[in-house]
């Protein structure tokens, strides 16, 4: 006799959740570099994580918790971080460092006004290496938003949940 | 300083060995960096903003999934590895959250993991920084604070 096992159930994302981060991604590269961004099919994040060269990251807590990171590979990050400066920034540098960290506070703090809520976002931490993997609590699932620009692509991982 | 540095020595220690069973004592030396280091932040916001912050190198991360979840090492999977430091981060910074002004919240914790990284807080600044060692391993705990714009 064989016994049935029910199939695992796939994480369940709130689709309210994400729309205000691609509505503030446009408008933020819009607005701050002049910058036309075609955002991609999102796909639920599996492991293990893709490897990036430089991450923002922005955690969430009061009525959502959570975290989302926006994770560039090396030559995109520097032509974005170049239009976002108005100059040439030396990589790995904490200007550098500091330019990506405002452009990810810029993104979640626009798709955080029209998340609803009581939410506090933290100052956004910047990791600078290549091939660094960001891990988040197992229980909260992780959509990956590609997004492709003239400059280069980047993604948005957004892994947070309504407490 | 909201955290003393002693403060944060012992509420480290404390959180180590009652949830690890492992010994862990001051150390001399520069904040400890290498290729196989994790990290684990939990951010603070409210009253007081900030982040503490854990680093430690991946085989003490290792041994502490495998006390933590009772697997051996054979069975350690790289996501206990990081659930594990991450859930370390989140009780130290709970510890840290209570010392500081209230009302804070505290942030589920991230977990950076990879061969040569470095972390960096815009626009904030390290208060407190401790470096501690267990069983030989280095383990560092950071203190950072957003800093208030000039008004």
């Amino acid at each position: 006799m064989s016994t049935a096992t029910a199939p695992a159930k796939p994480p369940q994302i709130n689709p309210k959740l994400i729309i205000p981060f691609v509505t503030s991604v446009r408008s933020v590269l819009q607005t701050m570099l002049g910058l036309e961004s075609k955002i991609g099919t999102p796909t639920i994040k599996q492991k293990p994580g893709t490897e990036y060269d430089y991450s923002g990251i922005i955690s969430f807590s009061g009525n959502i918790v959570g975290a989302v990171v926006v994770s560039f590979q090396r030559e995109a990050a520097a032509k974005i971080v170049e239009a976002f400066v108005g100059s040439p920034v030396e990589p790995d540098t904490s200007d550098f460092a500091d330019a990506l960290g405002e452009l990810t506070n810029m993104i979640v703090g626009a798709a955080k006004k029209d998340l609803g809520g009581v939410a506090n976002i933290s100052v956004p931490t910047v990791i600078m290496g290549h091939g660094h993997i960001v891990a988040r609590p197992s229980d909260i699932p992780c959509l990956v938003v590609p997004c492709t620009t003239d400059l280069g692509g980047f993604a948005i991982e957004i892994s947070i949940k309504t407490a | 300083m909201p955290v003393q540095e002693q403060e944060m020595q012992q509420l480290t220690a404390m959180v180590w060995e009652s949830i690890l069973s492992l010994p862990v004592e001051p150390r001399a030396g520069e904040p400890n960096s290498g290729p196989s280091m994790m990290s684990a932040c939990v951010h603070i916001t409210g009253a007081w903003q900030g982040a503490v912050s854990i680093s430690c190198d991946a085989d003490l991360a290792a041994r502490a999934a495998g006390i933590m979840f009772a697997l051996d090492a054979a069975s350690t999977g790289k996501s206990d590895v990081q659930d594990a430091l991450g859930e370390l981060a989140n009780m130290i910074g709970g510890n840290v959250k209570a010392l500081l002004p209230e009302p804070c919240q505290l942030s589920l914790p991230s977990v950076v993991d990879g061969a040569e990284y470095s972390v960096r807080i815009p626009r904030s600044r390290v208060v407190t920084r401790v470096a501690m060692s267990c069983e030989g391993s280095p383990l560092d705990v950071v203190l950072i604070e957003k800093e208030t714009p000039l008004q």
